[in-house]
């Protein structure tokens, strides 16, 4: 097995036991990172150089018996919102080409008191508002899209131009693109982990998360990153746990909801069966499958965009006027049109959140997890806008993407897709695992045990 | 009762009135995605909210978690 090919989990353990340098670590990366990017385009930027001398430091306090963690020398890729001191955060955006990031945002500094060496920086969808990332093709099938906003981050991730990678998640974007891309994606629950120094679509609704080939490898990162920071006024404290699961797979007593409305509804047929299947599996293992009703359902949407628009008009409200060409025409209408969003509807989503988290915690009361796809449909051919339901009914393609993601950002429950098979055409089906706010271990014990019966897809051809 | 179709020069009012001048040939595609945002958001108002406050300082949990610092 080559280096780029190890998941954090088994890398750091080679590098703890001396029989792999972080140096050989991120020089296969990079190697990796040459041989795939002509085509799959997931990086904005390749920080060869610098991955390279936070390597050679790694390998040096590591001769020296200084182990930082299970960090120490992995490469890893950061999605283009998230600030690197003294390195452009593009938002793989023109409007961004001349930027030039002051300080570290906090997950950055983290990573790198943890001894992560970063090998370039990640596309996303521009200013994350999309769920395509039109640049990137998917790791699977170069002709389809990579999913977003995280696009980037997730092609790096499951073609191994990168150990782990970190997203943004507003109303999907780290786990659609997972789930297109076959690998791992955990949205925290929100206020886990601190924003400051990440480029905003929507302050009520990011959340910055890992990207990885395994469950495990989601807690190895998280454990990294969650934690105060008064820089991000949405930051809370850390509840001292251990996300690391265990060894073993026994889920007796768990209480898996497998929702009766809502995430089965316009589902594709093959993505429904894996997840079903997936669900049986989870009660081979021991866990108990209860119904639940998902609440208010037809005011997800509306919520979700009467945070996110007028938000997302605000934070742009310099550059829109200032340079409103340089925006790609997809995002510029809709920053344009947020503008006229009354604060009536503002409010009304934030009070309608308010309703949204109370009836969720609720239904949370009688199950430990959720269980649902994570996304209704794999990745389209790049290009396609729409898709038709069985009952005739036409969405957009962006919107069948969002639908089933958004209910974790608006209420803030944590929330984490794992693969759970591939459908006819070969593209990776993902299964979604919700908890009740701050259970992030617990939707991670749960994937991890359900990942160990063998489940993990392994690299992507990346074409 | 829904409201009636945003029309383009209303659309160019509007944003004006919020600062944002657009030139003419942004007008009708302005209109129309307002428009669409609209019907999406509008759904909100069938909710009666009674003295349910906006979710503005929000906690996933319903409480703080800081309460330490």
């Amino acid at each position: 097995m080559r280096p780029y090919e190890l998941t954090v989990a088994e890398a750091a353990e080679a590098v703890r036991t001396r029989r792999l340098s972080p140096v050989e670590l991120v020089d296969s990366v990079l190697e990796r990172i040459e041989h795939v990017e002509p085509r799959l385009r997931a990086f904005t930027t390749v920080t060869a150089g610098p991955a390279r001398r936070a390597a050679r430091r790694a390998e040096d306090e590591i001769a020296g018996g200084f182990l930082r963690g299970p960090l120490h020398g992995i490469p890893a890729g950061l999605k283009d919102l998230i600030d690197v001191a003294g390195t452009a955060t593009t938002a793989s955006s023109r409007v961004r080409a001349d930027h030039r990031a002051e300080a570290d945002s906090t997950v950055a500094a983290r990573l790198t008191a943890a001894g992560a060496a970063f090998v370039g920086k990640t596309h996303t969808h521009e200013f994350a508002y999309g769920l395509t990332t039109p640049q990137t093709g998917n790791a699977w099938d170069l002709g389809r899209v990579a999913g977003g906003s995280s696009g980037g981050s997730a092609v790096a991730v499951a073609a191994g131009a990168a150990t782990f990678a970190l997203g943004t998640d507003t109303g999907g974007s780290i786990r659609v693109p997972a789930s297109l891309n076959g690998v791992v994606g955990l949205k925290p629950t929100y206020g886990l982990v601190p924003r400051y120094g990440v480029t905003s679509l929507s302050w009520s609704l990011d959340h910055v998360g890992p990207l990885t080939r395994t469950v495990e490898d989601a807690a190895l990162v998280l454990a990294a990153l969650a934690g105060h920071d008064p820089r991000d006024p949405a930051s809370v404290a850390a509840p001292a746990v251990d996300y690391r699961p265990g060894p073993g797979t026994d889920l007796t007593g768990l209480r898996v909801g497998v929702p009766r409305n809502y995430y089965f509804d316009r589902v594709d047929p093959e993505v429904e069966a894996s997840v079903r299947r997936a669900i049986e599996r989870l009660e081979e293992l021991g866990a108990r499958a209860v119904e639940v009703e998902i609440p208010m359902t037809r005011y997800i949407q509306a919520t979700q965009w009467g945070l996110m628009v007028p938000e997302a008009s605000a934070y742009h409200e310099r550059t829109l006027r200032a340079v409103p060409d340089l925006y790609a025409a997809d995002v510029r209408v809709l920053l344009e049109a947020g503008e006229l969003m009354t604060a009536g509807d503002y409010l009304r989503a934030q009070r309608a959140r308010t309703l949204m988290r109370q009836a969720w915690l609720e239904m949370l009361e009688d199950v430990d997890v959720i269980a649902a796809p994570t996304v209704p449909l794999t990745a389209v051919k790049a290009g396609r806008s729409s898709v038709t339901w069985g009952d005739g009914e036409v969405e957009s393609v962006s919107d069948a993407y969002v639908r089933l993601s958004a209910p974790a950002d608006i209420t803030g429950v944590p929330a984490l897709t794992v693969p759970v098979g591939r459908d006819t055409a070969g593209m990776p089906i993902g299964m979604q695992l919700m908890g009740k706010p701050f259970g992030d271990a617990t939707v991670l014990r749960v994937g991890h045990a359900y990942e160990l019966t063998g489940t993990a897809l392994g690299l992507a051809p990346a074409a | 009762m829904p409201a009636p179709d945003l029309t383009p020069p209303e659309a160019a009012r509007w944003a004006a009135r919020s600062g944002l001048p657009l030139a003419p040939d942004r007008h009708a595609e302005v209109a129309l995605t307002a428009d669409h945002i609209h019907s999406v958001v509008s759904v909100l108002r069938e909710l009666d909210f009674g003295d349910t406050p906006p979710a503005t300082a929000y906690r996933a949990g319903g409480e703080r978690h800081d309460a330490s610092v």
